[in-house]
């Protein structure tokens, strides 16, 4: 477990704080409309799983304009 | 001037709305702070998952600050045209698919200032958003490897900016253009592949807006005959002012073809 104490969280804390924000944002966005190119809630599934990529491929391709 | 002030707001209403004042900027930050750390830690990463047989040595090159500027600007010349390209094809020919331009066109409106403050606030978000990635990575740069003067950072990205406008204006115009799909596919080839064609067989011409990124790095001390770079400044202004032109004139004719 030594491991995971070395790991430089100061440093690392930025990119998550940054990934968190992008995933509640997108979240919040897929809950609130729930009008998404194919279902929302597979939507919500690859926003969850896939880090960083899933709420960018939800910005680019599943959001569907009003 | 009213108009276009009325439309710059309108776009920056949409740009709100549609998250894109947020989550590019995001994106770009993101990927400004891992390059940094990952090149930093990669000794480290690959002793702990990256199965390397016992014993072995392997020598790492030790990077400097400027080199990590030079692999952060590799991955936004991919990733990052790639973001802008997928964010903003639909920017024109999208209003004319979902209806949105119906309710724009039948106003007495410009298709001049359409365009133009369509251009301004891509400008403003792709350039803030790729100034705040290098700022981000400078910082964490400064942190783990050394320092790099402020003038070097400025003086890249500068160069790198215009290569940013050039970009966008390719995405807007061919946008106004041709549907949102074709858009994807022309800006694909014009920016990415372009880019790839001009590393393996640029040798042969030195002035062309495909080389700015490779001037740009100039500034870091990296050893680019810097003869044209000025020639190719001029051109890549001249072809964004083409562009531009071009895209308005196409908004215009495609005003026809709007789902009603």
């Amino acid at each position: 477990m030594s491991e995971i104490a070395n790991i430089p969280w100061s440093l690392i804390l930025p990119v998550l704080v940054l990934q968190l924000i992008l995933m509640v944002v997108a979240l919040v966005d897929v809950i609130r409309h729930q009008r998404t190119n194919g279902p929302f809630i597979l939507w919500i599934f690859i926003i969850l799983l896939l880090g960083l990529i899933g709420p960018i491929l939800y910005f680019i391709f599943g959001r569907k304009q009003a | 001037m009213s108009s276009l002030n009325a439309l710059l707001r309108k776009e920056w209403r949409e740009n709100v709305r549609n998250f894109k004042l947020y989550w590019i900027p995001i994106v770009f930050v993101i990927f400004g702070i891992l390059e940094p750390i990952t090149n930093h830690f990669l000794p480290e990463i690959m002793k702990s998952v990256g199965n390397l047989p016992e014993g072995t040595d392997f020598v790492w090159p030790k990077f400097r600050g400027e080199d990590i500027f030079v692999s952060l600007m590799g991955q936004y010349q991919i990733i990052g045209i790639l973001v802008i390209i997928l964010a903003f094809m639909g920017s024109i020919s999208g209003e004319r698919k979902t209806g949105t331009a119906t309710l724009l066109y039948v106003r007495p409106m410009s298709f001049s200032q359409y365009f133009l403050s369509k251009w301004i606030v891509v400008n403003v978000i792709v350039l803030a958003s790729v100034w705040l990635g290098f700022l981000a990575a400078w910082y964490y740069i400064r942190i783990l490897f050394n320092p790099v003067a402020a003038g070097e950072v400025f003086a890249f990205l500068g160069t790198y900016s215009l290569w940013l406008i050039f970009a966008v204006t390719v995405v807007l115009s061919l946008s106004a253009w041709m549907p949102t799909g074709g858009t994807a596919g022309l800006s694909i080839l014009i920016l990415l592949v372009f880019q790839v064609l001009d590393g393996i067989i640029g040798t042969y011409w030195t002035i062309s807006p495909w080389k700015l990124s490779t001037y740009a790095l100039n500034a870091f001390g990296a050893s680019v005959d810097q003869s044209d770079f000025w020639m190719s400044v001029g051109l890549t202004i001249i072809f964004i002012v083409l562009l531009v032109f071009f895209g308005m004139y196409m908004a215009k004719r495609n005003a026809a073809k709007t789902l009603v």
